[in-house]
């Protein structure tokens, strides 16, 4: 397995998952999403209804890597967090284990302050688990990685892989 | 970087199409947003100029069918031709899976796909990826117009290692679809050998 693929088992997203929902409760924020640094989404929770979660998980990836592109430009490794004010909603982001990135969506009834120091607790719990979950994919081959129960490692056949694409319908 | 959710039952993975300004690129994923139904898509994010030229990306997320059980998902990003805007560039290819080189064919923009092939090797290489290994396809774009160049002239100027090549017209669809699968094919068959 190509060492920076991030394989996902039920056991890592429940823990991620317990960590993500004690957020959203404690804060009672709309939505708090944990992504990867390419855009994709790994685990999220809230009621925040309406926002396309690819699409946001995409555009924080792309807002992150442009940020670090400008801390460079001026001397800094990094600006580690991220926060977006609008009228009625916020966009909190913050670095989680070099390789994520924590998404916190709020309204006007919730204190920066409080976001940032939930935020503070949870990215500390988040990468323990990630960081020992990551050192796992990274050390042991995949075909011994699946626990007992959980889903066996990847196979498929050419005839799969032509099977795909029926979703595309050129000249539709 | 591939993410498999085995949770959720999905692979997800990232493709790039990159090549020099106004070669056709963002037609790409506008054609196959058009032609793509919509329980199997997302919303096309533009994050494009007032003259609709691509600022920073392009973003499409497209679900591709199932295997053994498992969603396929690509999540299909454009990068700004300009040259300028190479810094943004840089960043796009961060963790991805593989890329569509969109070549314009016109005569004039050779010169052009030349110097954008050897920014892509380059910012490849600062992402520590290899050209030479990485999924990657050449799409031959704008295959209709009078001033492009023949096909086998082309392919040796720029072909890097023997890709696959795909002849296209963007605008009517014409091996839009053929590019996708194909280099779809190259990292889905590139997953497996490493699964």
């Amino acid at each position: 397995m190509n060492p920076s693929n991030i394989v996902l088992y039920e056991a890592e997203y429940l823990r991620l998952k317990s960590i993500l929902v004690m957020t959203q409760r404690d804060l009672r924020a709309d939505l708090v999403l944990l992504i990867d640094r390419s855009g994709h989404q790994i685990a999220a929770e809230g009621p925040a209804h309406g926002i396309d979660m690819t699409a946001l998980s995409s555009l924080a990836a792309a807002n992150i890597a442009a940020t670090d592109g400008l801390a460079r430009l001026v001397g800094e490794p990094e600006f580690s967090i991220l926060y977006h004010q609008g009228k009625h909603r916020s966009i909190h982001i913050s670095d989680v284990a070099k390789r994520f990135s924590l998404v916190v969506v709020f309204d006007e009834s919730v204190a920066l302050g409080m976001v940032r120091l939930r935020v503070k607790r949870a990215t500390a719990y988040l990468e323990e688990i990630l960081r020992s979950f990551l050192r796992k994919t990274e050390a042991v081959p995949t075909a011994t990685k699946a626990a007992p129960g959980s889903a066996p490692p990847i196979y498929f056949t050419d005839e799969d892989i032509d099977k795909l694409f029926s979703s595309l319908k050129p000249g539709s | 970087m591939t993410f498999i959710n085995y949770v959720a039952r999905e692979i997800n993975c990232k493709i790039v199409y990159y090549g020099p300004g106004l070669g056709g690129k963002t037609t790409n994923l506008q054609y196959l947003y058009d032609i793509t139904n919509s329980e199997n898509k997302g919303k096309l994010v533009s994050l494009a100029t007032e003259t609709e030229r691509t600022l920073f990306f392009d973003f499409l997320p497209i679900d591709l069918g199932q295997i053994r059980g498992l969603r396929t998902r690509f999540h299909l990003y454009t990068v700004p031709g300009q040259v300028f805007y190479d810094a943004s560039r840089k960043l796009i290819l961060r963790g991805v899976d593989g890329v569509v080189f969109v070549a314009d064919s016109q005569e004039e923009r050779l010169d052009a796909n030349l110097e954008s092939i050897a920014n892509l090797e380059q910012n490849l290489k600062e992402h520590g990826f290899d050209i030479g290994k990485i999924p990657y396809v050449l799409q031959l774009n704008k295959r209709d117009l009078p001033n492009a160049l023949p096909s086998e002239q082309l392919k040796k100027l720029l072909l890097v290692k023997g890709e696959p090549v795909f002849e296209a017209v963007a605008t009517t669809g014409t091996g839009v679809v053929d590019t996708l699968k194909g280099v779809a094919r190259q990292v889905l068959v590139e997953l497996r050998k490493s699964a």
